[in-house]
């Protein structure tokens, strides 16, 4: 069990591609933190500088206290569960799990005593003495934890380890590791692409993208008050729906103008910055709809149901529309391109395409942001 | 999709023939052992013999230090396998993990010292073995043979290193393991396959080579390979093909052993189970 920390890291790969710049971060003993962002933010790097796979090219690591940068892997005490479990085909799942401890000369008794009990603790005393490839995808996936967990390492470093498991199956093992990470107390350094695994799993989650930190926080934190367009689009399921509208001002009080009706914005939110127009963003399960919303209406172009929530895609006047498409903002690949404004609704109404649907935007529920910097105004 | 009847008369009818044509020099070679003298040049010949002389071993066995050259062949392919596997084991793994800087074009210098012909360096090696002493010593042989092996091998091996993960062993390093103490205990164990493949590679060229052993050993008859020895065993008036038959049929029972030893781990696949 230990603290964490990188001190201004750096990592530039040959060529001059910069894969993580300036990241400064302090994860407390025992804290699940997860790293969070699109394929090629830097957050498996960041992983593999941590583990000593990879050489920083500037900064300092250090873990439990000590500065371990310029340490090799073996001697940093941390074990890591990799995204393809990376076990040894030709050893017994027995030999997989003590191979740690045998290369750290531990006697062989003890290896022994300790991979019984880190077999039974993950229900794989029975599978001891098979190799890894009569094993299903999720007996592999908990041989990997076996591996981690059995020399009782500073820190748990995983990287994407639940991405080649089925749904259903990944529901079921995150919540495993969080029970397990919990119960050892140890530090956890967690790496997703999956903003849903992030926020389930993690006491904190890093938000990263193009080697910057883009937010740390807890998930309640960066769901809620996102510091910018990109994690606002990122974080939540579906994301945070942007638009742009024009601003009017009627002494203090600041309103937005959509589709001809004023709608009114926290008033304890300090705009005075923006000009004529900003950038807004409404989560999709905050949109009130119906007739009890009062404002104006906007047609319904497709219903996707899934059992009792439904998705509705409302279509958005051109004025409004905000293409995200080269900005390079939001999450996966059809989030960007987004042009709609989504709604989640989790009841019995039914809907169907082609209707009229009046929406409003509760005050406290709009994010507002520059349109220039894309940062959090407010 | 079901293969019709026609379609699979017709892939094994081609696989019968190609399999007659592979085998039908190793039948004749049997035949021709097993023939009394007098009959090697009937016509039409004999397909089965009516009288096999196994006393055709036990002559050869007796006149000529079969027994040496054997022994000579065995040292020679087991040294070149073992030196070779050892340089090309290095040299595969680097170049398929590391960023070399020439990494490319030097493989591909490798690979093309591979296509010098043998003939072409008999010479240059002549000199350079008589000068270091070597001529006449089984060492030239396997030296030489592993030049021209190593190459072939280094590419072989880089191949299949390359289709291992290379999270295997940085779960290795992890685990606490050195750069060295991962290639030994996780990819040559994991590459056995590949390492098999390489080694039958690697004996069988070096237990089929004549050029080398004759311009390098022929002034020393102590260290004759088989396939020199045999060589001699033809006669500038009279060859008893029954016996120059003979010993090449025994000459390849050991090809046939080492590849029965090598074959459980010629079965691809063993790497699999590591991931997901």
């Amino acid at each position: 069990m230990a603290t964490i920390e990188f001190r201004n890291v750096s990592k530039t790969y040959g060529g001059g591609a910069v894969a993580l710049s300036d990241f400064s971060l302090s994860v407390a003993d025992g804290e699940f933190c997860v790293f969070v962002g699109p394929s090629g933010c830097g957050k498996s790097t960041a992983l593999k500088l941590l583990a000593g796979l990879e050489a920083t090219s500037g900064g300092e690591i250090h873990i439990g206290g000590e500065n371990v940068t310029d340490h090799g892997p073996g001697k940093r005490d941390i074990a890591m569960v990799f995204q393809n479990y990376a076990l040894y085909p030709h050893m017994s799942v027995r030999s997989n799990i003590g191979f740690g401890l045998k290369m750290h000369g531990v006697p062989r008794a003890e290896v022994a005593r300790k991979v019984e009990e880190a077999a039974a603790l993950l229900e794989l005393t029975d599978y001891l003495d098979r190799k890894p490839r009569a094993l299903s995808g999720g007996q592999r996936q908990r041989v990997a934890l076996g591996r981690a967990i059995v020399r009782e390492p500073k820190a748990f470093l995983m990287d994407e380890p639940l991405s080649n498991l089925d749904a259903k199956l990944r529901v079921q093992t995150r919540s495993q590791i969080v029970m397990l990470q919990r119960r050892l107390g140890v530090t956890a350094i967690y790496v997703t692409h999956d903003q849903t695994e992030a926020l389930t799993m993690a006491d904190r989650i890093v938000v990263m993208r193009k080697g910057l930190i883009q937010q740390v926080g807890s998930p309640d934190e960066l769901f809620h008050h996102p510091a910018n367009m990109f994690v606002a689009g990122f974080i939540g399921s579906p994301g945070m729906n942007f638009f742009r509208a024009p601003i009017e001002r009627d002494g203090e009080q600041v309103f937005l103008t959509f589709c001809g009706a004023r709608m009114s914005l926290n008033p304890a939110a300090d705009l005075s910055g923006l000009g004529d127009e900003a950038v807004f963003g409404i989560r999709p399960e905050h949109v009130v709809i119906g007739e009890a919303a009062g404002g104006p209406a906007l047609t319904v172009d497709l219903v996707e149901s899934l059992g009792t929530e439904k998705v509705l895609h409302l279509a958005l006047p051109d004025a409004y529309r905000m293409s995200l498409a080269g900005t390079d903002l939001g999450g996966e690949k059809g989030d960007v391109q987004r042009e709609g404004l989504l709604v989640r609704v989790i009841d019995d109404r039914s809907f169907r395409a082609g209707e009229s649907l009046p929406v409003r935007f509760p005050a406290d529920k709009i994010h507002v942001f520059d349109p220039r910097s894309h940062q959090t105004v407010g | 999709m079901k293969q019709s009847i026609l379609g699979r008369f017709g892939i094994y009818a081609t696989l019968t023939v190609i399999c007659g044509i592979l085998l039908f020099p190793v039948y004749w070679m049997a035949i021709t052992a097993l023939q009394p003298v007098n009959k090697l040049r009937q016509y039409p010949p004999e397909l089965f013999p009516s009288d096999p002389q196994w006393g055709v071993f036990r002559e050869l066995l007796a006149r000529q230090p079969f027994g040496l050259w054997m022994w000579n062949s065995t040292l020679v392919a087991l040294a070149t396998m073992i030196l070779s596997l050892s340089v090309s084991v290095l040299a595969a793994y680097a170049l398929s993990r590391y960023r070399l800087r020439a990494g490319a074009s030097m493989g591909l210098f490798i690979l093309t010292s591979k296509m010098l012909p043998s003939t072409l360096l008999v010479i240059p090696l002549f000199a350079v073995f008589t000068k270091l002493g070597l001529v006449g010593s089984l060492w030239s042989v396997v030296i030489a043979q592993a030049t021209l092996i190593a190459p072939f091998a280094t590419w072989m091996l880089k191949g299949y290193f390359d289709t291992i993960s290379p999270e295997l062993e940085q779960a290795a390093l992890v685990d606490g393991c050195s750069p060295f103490g991962t290639i030994w205990r996780i990819i040559l164990p994991v590459s056995a396959p590949g390492l098999a493949a390489t080694a039958l590679y690697a004996f069988v060229l070096s237990w089929s080579d004549f050029l080398f052993a004759r311009t390098f050993l022929a002034t020393s008859q102590s260290t004759w390979t088989l396939n020199v020895g045999i060589a001699t065993l033809k006669g500038e008036y009279e060859t008893d093909w029954n016996v120059i038959m003979a010993a090449s049929l025994l000459a390849s029972i050991p090809i046939i052993i080492v590849y029965l030893v090598l074959e459980r781990f010629l079965v691809s696949g063993l790497a699999s189970g590591s991931e997901k």
